[in-house]
């Protein structure tokens, strides 16, 4: 039997052929064969069986198990040949077990548990983090291969119910997958199904003791990337879970509502806010003879960023319980949870009355028409008691430079699940739209005679405009800063001759503002009896491809802003403008823009560009208008002015 | 003239000699005292450099290393004091202070003696707060790594913390090295070296940063080693007395190290001093460690991981590589054939690794595994088809570069494959990347040289097997109605076609020319199409072209035809460079565009020719605009970089040429209505 094994096994890595059916004699699975053609299509990978069971063993235990496996057609979807299991105090992983089958379905090879390999996901940031990983490597050097792994995780953290995404990628087709839970008869699954094709939606029975809830999807095409568009996972099926309820380490919660879910946590954290003597009796000292309600809470919050430093731990049931306050007041230090209940302690020492809220930062919005667990961060709300009319500050406690009263692109613009005593509450948390994120540029060009330019450019950035300069700000020294801003000006040619940049004077939202110094060698060159230059110095906006096939998704756009340049160009005596662009102005629903080049009386040239975008989602089927939006702008903001010499 | 690159090699065998023990001298005080801050240090004067601008600053750090005896062993025990300021918030990070420690086979690292103290000045008043030291949280990285992590309480803007500990490792042939240049400013670093005449080590320092004291005093060594009890005997305490030398290094005022582009590992560039034990000299014999070639080998080529891997046959390959040798019987068709059958029938995990991670055999059969892995295995098969290959020891450029004065295992991280033909150069190989030519290395691997690993072990330059090469033809017409129309090709070879083929494979032809299309937004592209590809052939695109000129009617049309996407392929936009520019390959960039003019239109003026060449023969730029017919206008620019690395001083060169070059390619062609 060896000695004619191998010889096959030579033949088919000289021609990559697959292996006789005859080895091994196993009935094939997966054959790639079988594959529909238009599961093939624009696919790196196809999932051609997937079963994910959840089963709710009691509301302090969860198992998950999962069987996937995936035919991995190039080495783009060889991501899919590799396994990650999660684990750490709260999650154990009770198997990891792979196998690679070749074109014809047969197993090649079995995943050892010598190739596992178990580390630590320790991010470099954290000071604490115990996440670990379990991970397999079955990636195969020609294609197509399937492998399919199945593991199993126990969980005591039951607050986070599975998520089924069957479609969680771009360019994965799917041609069969399932998702069953199963619980205690007591213990009835909430669930929110979405996107789901027809016929999908859940068949529940009830065997015995348990409800089994269960959905199923086949043959789903792979889906290619779109510019301006929702993430995957928000345009494909989907299927929220969540318990109604749930024991964390001997804290018992329900779950059927926003008030509930915000009931528990409050009480988790509830008594954790006990300020040292010393340090409430500096914040009674601190605030004491000023009567401005949002002034002595400015003071309150000036304190905490000077006094204390954001640390990341990631430990169990620190995932959802603060260090006390009196922890922070020791140490000058704590997570989110711990320093902005320590916020909160610190507003009460000065007799405001604060509320912590829950928040999915830096990531699309929480489903609110679904209660469940999907936040990751924690910020501070004040309502402010003795305002005429209701008006609310919030404050970011974990950095010590935000401004006050600013959520920024973090956590501005979306949810929040506010935690009071009575339970949660979901508001919102402050919009950022057109007015406040605003980009205002003044520049004053001055060419010479040989071509060569000199520019002076003063840029005020509002609101979330300014979000990423405020960061250069605090966390970079001057020289790193003007490197940074050297790196994006869009000039193949130029020296930074003064560079500053500066919070502006404080408004409703924070703003900063740039003064760049340049010399621009060459920026209008002359060319025989000609000179030709751009008049619009900095701000071009490029166009985008034109949709390939039907538009599928939705436009989303980050956030709506409005800027405007103003530019004067001071032209050498001599020269004189042979051709001005045309002025442009464009008004649709997308935005609006203009363009507009005129002569002052001095002889100057001055440049003014206006472009608003006030709305940031449209319907898929506008696509095609806003290409053609964008594609006039490209063109427009590359309009160039050509002078000739008039001494010549 | 161009200097070559400056690098500082610092090469100090510290050969204790057996006279000179008549006088013993007495080392320096340390400097700093561990918990001695007091009010003043908060207003020390500000030195030269930008550093109380900086986030943070390093005050002091100071270490030292003494080889002591434990029981029935010696071990090396390594403390560290350091000192640092914070001088804005974003320097909060600096409190926070990892330590990875190494365990393997039983002997282990240890962290002790662990203290730390952060000094507020409050109201004029030095208030202290101690850092807990149970507040250590202790991380299992994998089964070698182990990492500690502990931060300093009570930091604000302004802050002095201060923290020390203690390393006890047993791994005596490996000193903890020591780094002087960090990412924020260092007023004073400084590490002392006390080691026992029996133990010899090399030192090697990397960096661009002179040392403001370096020394070595003979001392006085006592230690007490305890022997291993034997049956009922129990240990005994041996005292050893002996001279020892106390080595001193010092820098001051080292600026922040920033990271610039083209760069290999900031490793390579930041001033650190790294220790490999040389030999051992108890009774009198010195016993040459790893100072000779000879030994290393000896070791190498009796090691599991390495040589004794090599001598286990993987019986397929070996079948198929039989095979192979019929079927080419010249030696270099046939050493391409094995490169191909090893790159198909093996996945690099994407780690570089000098020792296997499993048998050969397992390498195989799970068609998976490590640079050594695979490589030893290309190594094996290339023997098994008849052809004299040999491991070939590198560095990779993150993980950075050797010196070759002395022979040191412990800085090669990499194994590729050597194939010496004869009448032939050196053929360098690597079966980690698909698709990649015989005669050439990943990029990753041209760094500098590497060794063959066989008995005589000769160093063999890592040199790039071809330049990294783009090649863009076009050919245009413009009708008189301003509309340019026409069609480009764009070809990648050497590097560039390694490259481009990669992009190709990690997401597919569809998406490679359709982010393509997206680069060449402006022109309208058509559809690109990708030629059918052979290793042989540079990998090659054509799209169609489009573009409007603004003002259809006009008398003249003026082309800026050069500014295409990545018409300056590099941008040095830095106005200073402290090190060296490292492209790792010879680059060359051409375009070619052939005008077709409109009828009724002429040529007004054509951009006067250029040619621009960087010092000593560093790289040449040609421009030049001809029109082979009245009816057609041709442009050539080619950019050359001739050689992998220009020193810093050739940057101000290398900047200049570009802002030429921009100038030139920014010239429009003036083409005039002929009425």
């Amino acid at each position: 039997m060896r000695r004619l094994f191998l010889p096959t096994l030579v033949v088919a890595l000289l021609q990559t052929g697959p292996i006789s059916q005859a080895v091994g004699g196993a009935v094939p699975k997966y054959p790639v064969d079988a594959l529909p053609a238009a599961l093939r299509e624009n696919a790196h990978a196809v999932v051609r069986n997937e079963e994910e069971t959840f089963t709710v063993k009691s509301a302090a235990r969860t198992v998950a198990t999962m069987r996937r496996a995936v035919t991995i057609l190039d080495e783009a979807g060889a991501d899919y040949a590799t396994e990650l299991v999660y684990y750490d105090q709260l999650n154990t992983v009770s198997y990891l077990r792979g196998t690679v089958y070749n074109p014809a379905g047969l197993v090649v090879r079995q995943l050892r548990a010598a190739d596992i390999r178990d580390y630590s996901l320790s991010d470099g940031i954290s000071l604490a983090n115990d996440g670990r990983g379990r991970a397999a490597d079955l990636r195969q050097p020609t294609y197509p291969y399937t492998v399919e792994f199945e593991y199993e995780v126990v969980s005591n953290n039951p607050l986070f119910y599975s998520t089924w995404h069957p479609q969680p990628r771009e360019q994965l087709a799917v041609e069969s997958s399932s998702f069953r839970v199963i619980t205690p008869v007591d213990m009835p699954l909430r669930y929110q199904e979405q996107r789901l094709p027809e016929g999908s939606a859940v068949v529940h029975t009830q065997e015995g003791l348990t409800h089994v809830y269960q959905w199923q999807v086949h043959d789903l095409p792979a889906l290619e990337e779109e510019n301006d568009a929702p993430p995957i996972t928000e345009q494909t099926p989907a299927v929220l879970t969540a318990p109604t309820a749930f024991e964390v380490q001997g804290h018992r919660g329900t779950l059927t509502s926003w008030q509930t879910l915000g009931q528990w946590t409050y009480d988790l954290n509830a008594g954790r806010d006990e300020l040292p003597p010393a340090i409430k009796a500096r914040i009674v000292a601190l605030v004491q003879g000023e009567t401005d309600e949002r002034a002595r809470i400015r003071k309150v919050y000036e304190f905490l960023q000077a006094n204390t430093r954001y640390i990341s731990i990631q430990l169990g049931i620190g995932g959802w319980q603060t260090f006390p306050a009196s922890s922070v007041a020791a140490n000058g230090y704590g997570d989110c949870k711990a320093l902005t209940n320590y916020c909160k302690a610190l507003l009460q020492a000065a007799d405001v009355t604060a509320y912590c809220a829950l928040v999915r930062a830096d990531e699309p919005d929480i489903r609110t028409q679904f209660p469940s667990s999907q936040f990751n961060h924690v910020i501070l709300c004040v309502p402010l008691a003795k305002s005429a009319k209701p008006d609310t500050v919030w404050l970011e406690c974990t950095s010590q430079t935000t401004a006050f009263n600013y959520m920024g692109g973090f956590t501005g613009n979306r949810h929040a699940l506010l935690l009071t005593p009575a339970g949660g509450k979901l508001i919102r948390t402050p919009r950022y739209g057109v007015a406040e994120n605003r980009r205002e540029r003044r520049a004053d060009v001055y060419v010479d005679a040989q071509g060569n330019a000199t520019a002076t450019i003063r840029t005020l950035r509002t609101g979330l405009e300014q979000d990423d300069f405020s960061m250069l700000f605090h966390n970079l020294a001057p020289a790193e800063q003007k490197k940074r801003v050297a790196d994006v000006l869009p000039f193949a040619n130029f020296n930074i001759t003064k560079f500053a940049l500066v919070p502006g004077t404080s408004a409703t939202v924070p703003s900063m503002v740039e003064n760049l110094g340049l010399t621009l060698p060459n920026f209008a060159p002359p060319s025989g009896k000609r000179v030709f230059m751009s008049a619009n110095l900095l701000s071009r906006w490029s166009s985008l491809p034109a949709a390939v096939g039907e538009r599928r998704a939705d436009i989303w756009l980050d956030n709506a802003f409005a800027y405007s340049d103003t530019i004067r160009i001071h032209v050498p005596a001599g020269l004189k403008p042979e051709s001005l662009p045309t002025p442009v102005k464009l008004t649709t629903a997308f935005g609006s823009y203009s363009s507009q080049i005129q002569t002052l009386p001095d002889g100057t040239l001055q440049y003014v560009r206006q472009l608003r975008m006030p709305v940031t989602r449209f319907a898929r089927t506008e696509y095609s208008g806003y290409v053609e939006f964008r594609r006039k702008i490209s063109a427009a903001d590359k309009a160039q002015v050509v002078f000739v010499k008039t001494d010549s | 003239m161009i200097s070559t690159v400056t690098r500082l090699w610092l090469f100090a065998a510290l050969l204790v000699c057996s006279h000179g023990v008549a006088f013993a001298q007495k080392p320096g005080p340390p400097p700093l005292q561990f918990g001695a801050v007091s009010a003043a240090d908060f207003t020390a004067p500000a030195p030269a450099t930008d550093s109380t601008r900086a986030e943070a600053e390093y005050l002091c750090d100071y270490g030292t290393t003494k080889i002591e005896g434990s029981n029935a062993h010696f071990q090396v025990v390594f403390e560290r004091t350091a000192r640092l300021q914070i001088h804005r918030k974003a320097g909060y990070r600096h409190a926070t202070v990892r330590v990875p420690l190494y365990t393997r086979d039983g002997e282990a690292e240890h962290l002790t003696r662990l203290k730390g103290f952060t000094y507020n000045l409050q109201n004029g008043q030095l208030v202290k707060t101690k850092l807990d030291g149970s507040k250590m949280f202790r991380e299992t990285l994998d089964k070698n790594h182990l990492q500690y992590s502990f931060t300093l309480p009570d930091v604000r803007e302004g802050s002095i913390i201060e923290f020390t500990y203690v390393i006890t490792s047993d791994f005596v042939f490996n000193l903890q090295d020591w780094q002087f240049e960090h990412t924020i400013p260092v007023r004073w670093s400084e590490y002392r070296a006390f080691l026992p005449q029996f133990y010899t080590y090399k030192t090697i320092t990397y960096g661009y940063r002179p040392f403001a004291i370096e020394e070595a005093l003979d001392v006085r060594y006592s230690t007490t080693v305890t022997t291993a009890a034997q049956g009922i005997t129990p240990g005994t305490d041996q005292h050893i007395t002996a001279m020892a030398q106390q080595m001193r290094w010092v820098m001051k005022n080292v600026p922040a190290f920033r990271p610039e582009p083209f760069m290999t590992t900031p490793g390579d560039y930041m001033s650190s001093i790294h220790f490999e034990l040389a030999g051992v000299n108890f009774s009198g014999d010195y016993h040459d460690l790893t100072g000779q070639w000879d030994a290393i080998w000896q070791s190498m080529s009796t090691n599991a991981e390495f040589g004794l891997a090599l001598k286990k046959p993987v019986p397929p390959l070996t079948a198929a590589a039989e095979a192979l040798r019929q079927r080419f019987p010249d030696s270099v068709a046939r050493a391409a054939a094995v490169l191909a059958l090893v790159q198909r029938s093996v996945v690099y995990n994407d780690e570089p690794r000098l020792y296997v991670s499993q048998p050969l055999r397992h390498t195989y059969e799970r068609h998976l595994g490590n640079s050594a892995d695979i490589n030893l295995l290309l190594v094996q098969t290339l023997r098994a088809a008849g052809l004299p290959a040999t491991p070939l020891l590198l560095s990779t450029r993150d993980h950075g570069q050797v010196q070759t004065v002395v022979p040191v295992v412990s800085q090669f991280n990499y194994v590729a494959a050597h194939l010496s033909l004869r009448g032939r150069p050196d053929i360098l190989l690597d079966a980690t990347e698909p698709q990649l030519p015989l005669g050439m290395l990943p990029e990753r691997c041209l760094n500098g040289q590497g060794r063959l690993a066989d008995a005589n072990g000769r160093w063999v330059p890592l040199k790039a097997g071809g330049r990294h090469t783009e090649y863009r033809t076009a050919q245009l017409r413009l009708s008189p109605q301003g509309q340019l129309e026409g069609t480009m090709k764009l070809e990648y070879a050497g590097y560039a076609a390694v490259a481009a083929r990669r992009q190709i494979r990690q997401s597919s032809a569809a998406e490679y020319t359709g982010q393509l299309a997206q680069r060449w937004q402006e022109w309208q592209p058509g559809a690109p199409r990708l030629v059918v590809d052979s290793l042989e052939k540079p990998v090659s695109v054509e799209l169609a072209l489009h573009h409007t000129l603004n003002s259809p009617d006009a008398p003249l049309f003026y082309l800026s035809l050069l500014n295409l996407p990545e018409a300056l392929p590099y941008d040095f936009r830095a106005e200073s460079r402290l090190y060296p520019i490292n492209f790792g390959m010879p680059r060359d960039h051409t375009t070619v565009i052939t005008l077709a003019l409109p009828k009724g239109f002429v040529a007004q003026e054509l951009p006067a020719q250029l040619v621009l060449d960087l010092p000593a023969g560093g790289g040449r730029y040609t421009y030049q605009v001809t029109q082979p017919t009245p009816e057609s206008v041709q442009l050539l620019s080619r950019l050359q970089y001739a050689r992998p690395v220009y020193g810093p001083a050739e940057y101000a060169a290398l900047r200049a040429f570009n802002a030429r070059i921009v100038a030139k390619q920014a010239e429009p062609l003036v083409l005039k209505r002929q009425h």
